[in-house]
């Protein structure tokens, strides 16, 4: 059975520039430090998209639908990203893709 | 300007380069409605003017290693703020600070590294008696990893218990001195879930607590012993 999403919808601001694929490795670093592999693997995490830009980035992150509160504690946990300081926010969250980009 | 939310971040720490004011909009934009700012005061220093916008509080920060001295500064600097911080770590400081009630906050009771001192009931009575709430740093939780991050939430975690037990007030801190330290209050929740507080305890430790320190209410009735 397909198991309930939830998307994620978050800002990153950065002292530098931050790209999707460095930021998804420090994601995954940080849940897997929190939680450990089956933490993690139960989480389905997935960076849906990522806009960046200089010093900001907004982003959508998929997850399962019962560990949101889970994937707000790691990205918290995020504080700079290969040396370059981060803060991470939460925007919204939404059951669907539509939903959390649409408002 | 009032911005809806009921969140305060308080023992902020600013560094040179940014001014309390984009400070604020900073956490504004994270979901709070005020910061208090901590200034720390070092001999016979100058305390930092007050801001003239309503949301910012500026406070300052006492860092002793002596109780005549620590005594000292509340004396001189109690009536001049509206949010005594004491840097703890160190057990007699830690217990000198709960002693009295123009303290606010004991900051890091077991020390910034959290190789110092430990929170013993004694203290905690002292404490919820006189009304000085106890920073919860969750900046610890974050910048930490591994084995070291396990035995701080085992810790914290301790420590949220005997709280509990003597009906201390926690108060949930990141330690911001930039914008990056920001975390917003539904994260700060998040992550005092690690250390087991529930969700209604940690809102009010960003809510309800902060606020009654700035407003001193939970210091009513002890203004009179002062005089």
């Amino acid at each position: 059975m397909r198991e309930k999403r939830r998307y994620i919808l978050f800002e990153v601001m950065s002292e530098g520039e931050v790209d999707k694929q460095r930021l998804q490795r420090a994601i995954w670093d940080s849940v897997y430090s929190l939680y450990g592999d089956t933490g993690a693997s139960e989480s389905r995490l997935w960076l849906t998209s990522y806009d960046c830009g200089e010093d900001t980035g907004i982003g959508v992150l998929r997850c399962a639908h019962r560990v949101v509160e889970r994937v707000r504690a790691a990205l918290a946990c995020i504080h700079s990203v290969d040396g370059i300081r981060v803060a991470i926010r939460v925007i919204r969250v939404s059951g669907t893709l539509k939903g959390v980009r649409g408002k | 300007m009032s911005t809806g939310s009921r969140f305060f971040l308080l023992n902020v720490h600013l560094q040179p380069r940014i001014s309390a004011d984009d400070m604020l909009r900073a956490a504004r934009r994270f979901g709070y409605a005020a910061i208090g700012i901590s200034t720390i005061v070092n001999g016979g220093g100058s305390i930092a003017p007050a801001s003239d916008n309503p949301a910012i509080y500026t406070g300052i920060e006492i860092v002793t290693t002596s109780v005549s001295d620590l005594r000292q500064k509340l004396r001189r600097y109690w009536s001049k703020v509206p949010m005594v911080v004491v840097q703890g770590g160190e057990e007699r400081i830690n217990m000198a600070a709960v002693k009295d009630h123009r303290v606010d906050i004991l900051s890091n009771p077991c020390g910034e590294k959290w190789d110092r001192g430990e929170l013993k009931p004694q203290m905690l009575k002292y404490a919820a008696m006189n009304g000085v709430a106890i920073e919860f740093n969750l900046s610890v939780i974050i910048e930490s990893r591994r084995g070291k991050r396990a035995r701080i939430l085992r810790r914290l975690a301790e420590n949220l218990e005997l709280m509990r037990k003597y009906r201390a007030m926690p108060l949930l801190t990141t330690n911001t001195r930039s914008i990056y330290d920001l975390r917003a209050p539904r994260e700060m929740i998040a992550l005092a879930s690690l250390c087991g507080m529930e969700r209604g305890d940690a809102i009010r430790a960003l809510s309800e607590i902060p606020a009654g320190i700035l407003t001193r209410r939970w210091k009513r009735g002890m203004e009179a012993e002062q005089l």
